[in-house]
């Protein structure tokens, strides 16, 4: 069987076969992704070997399913299903008091399947079907502890926000087999001109939405109503990254006006969410905003022309940040919530969850030699080497330095502060993921060269050094900045802005949001107006219908019935006469003899 | 009106009311019949006595009489047939059990 089939088909086998044995979700889910990350990694050493993979199947017709296995999209599959693994081991102990464990198991295992699909997917039409998919549970999955308040208002605003992005993707897959007449992808990307400038717009548009860039930013944050893993997984490889993965693959179609676009909405997104971060009281949403800013370094790098550094940050930050999320998983059920108040010195009750948490946070803020150094220092090297140095530069450095700034604040929140010591139930299974993960974090900036030669692409060499020192002392200063000077300082005016999350939720609710609202309540009046017209026309047809079987029952079927009914009683009356007794019937004879002579022979003695 | 007239006809009245009687309170079939036979006899009777003392040189009254009294073999015949196959399906020829053929 093709490895392809395996990797997608092991989860949503998985899956199924919990909802339908609904028990043992756990080695289940395990055994399913274990499975498929045995395909992905099949799948990557033929990439390896130089063997590209394909399957072929049945769709449109002249438009085939297509799901390939390029180097590139081999390497998502594997970095797909190596965190998947991770936030599995993480979610049993995390899991291990909810009720619901089967129909989370199986949710998460439908995310990993439709990511796998997304990933592989080798034309437009399967893309924007499991474009759809992950959309539809990754809403399910943030809505999971759906009683609770405002985790329903939350899924609903992630799902909203990312479906209305996806009309772009529609618009631009609508535009690009349009205009090449083929729903491959590869084949598309062949195209240019001006199409490819609004098809690269509104790709653009798409991956703003998923990967939550400003101003689509909000539902991000909000997001952290779900369950960690599910934060941590959404975070790092899948959901938000679709949209990193959609520009990475289209970059070599994309013209240099729209990459120019790309990039300045990636760097003001890191600037704007990073702030954000600098100025959030929650731990889980802090992380969300420095995705949402770690992702605009990667729109960044892909507006500076160069998608192999994006690619390898995406990579970097899969890792780091699921580990972020679950070391702050931990922190949450040793504090019984996620806001900074109730979280100072958390660290110090888990000081080994602390130390992993540290070197994730040390990673994100570029620290050689972890892999989030070589990643960003890419990145800032892509900026500097583009055409819009200055610009794009600036904005990759000031990124730089606000995820320094915030992950040391955060740092310092969680080490400062009174010990309490709790015991955790599955803390086993929890220290097993985040350790995966974490030494992913530190080790995977030494694979980078080999994904390099993988994709036979190689990165700028000319201005490396002045990149590292650039990069190296944002971060460092970054990050003294925030472990030695409070967060509300260091905004300064700028806090209740960032606060507010620069108050572009509520530009979107009052611009966007109210007018559909409007839109929506106008049209459920007048579909109510319709409603009762068709009713009332109903209505007298029932009416119409009820006077013609009233006629009927009582006029035509009341003369008949009246005609048997009164056959009957007199056949009743006549029959009582019959009484088959020869005594009655003889004196009846006898009695109507006597009145017969009576009536005969009295007038004749009177007259 | 002769005196013997008057006598035939009190003994045909008589006759007639016996069997009207018998026909009346009687339960078996055989008995019924009897009284039938009564009624009729009385009524034979009377027509006998008409016949005799009013029109002797009229033969229609004889005639009537004859034909009745074959009448009268023939009833008995099928009566008593009716009643003995009756007695032999059911063992009794009383007519209180008998209610089959009510309606």
């Amino acid at each position: 069987m093709n490895l392809i089939a395996i990797a997608i088909l092991a989860p949503l086998v998985a899956a199924v076969l919990i909802l339908l044995l609904r028990r043992a979700p756990a080695a289940l889910s395990l055994l399913g992704t274990v499975i498929g990350l045995i395909a992905s990694i099949g799948l990557l050493t033929n990439a390896f070997a130089g063997v590209a993979g394909a399957l072929t199947l049945p769709g449109l017709p002249d438009m085939p399913l297509l799901l390939v296995a390029t180097p590139l999209t081999a390497l998502l599959s594997t970095l797909v299903a190596v965190v998947c693994i991770f936030v599995m081991i993480y979610a049993v102990g995390y899991m291990k008091k909810d009720d619901e464990k089967v129909r989370f198991s199986a949710t998460l295992l439908l995310f990993a399947a439709a990511m796998q699909t997304l990933v592989l997917a080798g034309d437009w039409i399967l893309l924007l079907a499991a474009w759809e998919l992950i959309g539809l549970s990754s809403y399910l999955l943030i809505g999971f502890w759906y009683r609770r308040p405002g985790v329903t208002s939350a899924a609903t605003r992630a799902f909203m926000v990312t479906r209305s992005a996806d009309l772009g993707l529609y618009i631009a897959v609508f535009i690009l087999i349009a205009t090449t007449g083929s729903s491959d992808i590869a084949t598309t990307l062949n195209m240019g001109g001006s199409a490819a400038i609004v098809a690269g717009l509104l790709l653009l548009v798409a991956a703003m939405g998923k990967s939550a860039q400003t101003p689509l930013h909000d539902w991000l944050q909000r997001a952290m109503a779900g369950p960690t893993p599910v934060s941590a997984l959404l975070h790092s490889a899948t959901l938000v990254a679709a949209g990193a993965i959609l520009l990475i693959r289209t970059a070599p179609m994309l013209p240099a006006e729209t990459l120019l676009v790309i990039g300045i909405v990636g760097g003001i997104t890191t600037v704007v969410t990073g702030l954000i971060a600098l100025g959030e009281n929650d731990l889980k949403r802090l992380l969300a905003a420095s995705t949402s800013s770690q992702y605009g370094l990667m729109l960044l790098a892909v507006g500076a022309g160069v998608p192999l550094a994006a690619l390898l940050h995406l990579i970097a930050h899969a890792a780091i940040k699921s580990a972020l999320f679950l070391g702050a998983g931990v922190f949450q059920h040793s504090r019984d919530g996620t806001t900074f108040g109730k979280l100072e010195g958390a660290g110090r009750d888990q000081p080994r969850i602390f130390f992993g948490f540290a070197l994730a946070a040390l990673a994100l803020a570029g620290i050689p030699p972890l892999s989030g150094f070589f990643s960003k220092d890419a990145i800032i090297a892509a900026s500097l080497a583009s055409s819009d140095a200055w610009l794009l530069a600036s904005f990759a450095l000031a990124g730089t330095l606000l995820t320094g700034a915030y992950m040391a604040r955060a740092l310092s929140i969680l080490w400062h502060g009174d010990r309490q010591k709790r015991s955790i139930p599955g803390l086993g299974w929890m220290g097993a993921g985040l350790a995966g993960l974490v030494t992913l974090a530190v080790i995977l900036g030494a694979f980078f060269p080999s994904i390099e030669t993988l994709l036979r692409a190689s990165l700028a060499e000319d201005e490396n050094t002045l990149a590292q020192i650039l990069g190296l002392s944002a971060a460092l200063s970054g990050l003294a900045l925030g472990w030695f000077i409070s967060g509300e300082r260091l905004l300064g005016p700028l806090l209740p802005w960032s606060q507010r999350g620069f108050a572009v939720a509520g530009g979107m609710d009052n611009l966007l949001v109210r007018p559909a609202f409007a839109i929506a309540r106008r049209c459920e009046k007048l579909e109510r107006s319709l409603y009762t017209g068709v009713l009332a026309v109903g209505r007298l047809g029932l009416n119409i219908g009820r006077g013609a079987r009233f006629g009927d029952e009582r006029g035509i079927d009341g003369l008949i019935f009246a005609l048997v009914r009164g056959t009957i009683n007199l056949g009743n009356r006549a029959r009582t006469l019959q009484s088959g007794l020869i005594h009655r019937e003889m004196a009846i004879t006898v009695v109507g003899a006597a009145l017969i002579f009576a009536i005969l022979f009295i007038p004749l003695l009177f007259f | 009106m002769s005196i013997e007239l008057l006598l035939a006809l009190i003994t045909g009245a008589a006759l007639f009311g016996v069997g009207i009687y018998g026909a009346l309170s009687q339960t078996n079939l055989v008995m019924i019949m009897m009284g039938v036979e009564l009624i009729l006899a009385g009524a034979m009777v009377n027509l006998l006595a008409f016949w005799r003392y009013l029109h002797p040189d009229n033969p229609a009254g004889q005639m009537f009489v004859l034909i009745i009294m074959t009448v009268m073999a023939i009833e008995m015949a099928v009566g008593f047939g009716v009643a003995i196959a009756r007695f032999r399906a059911k063992g009794s020829v009383e007519m209180e059990e008998a209610t089959e053929l009510k309606g």
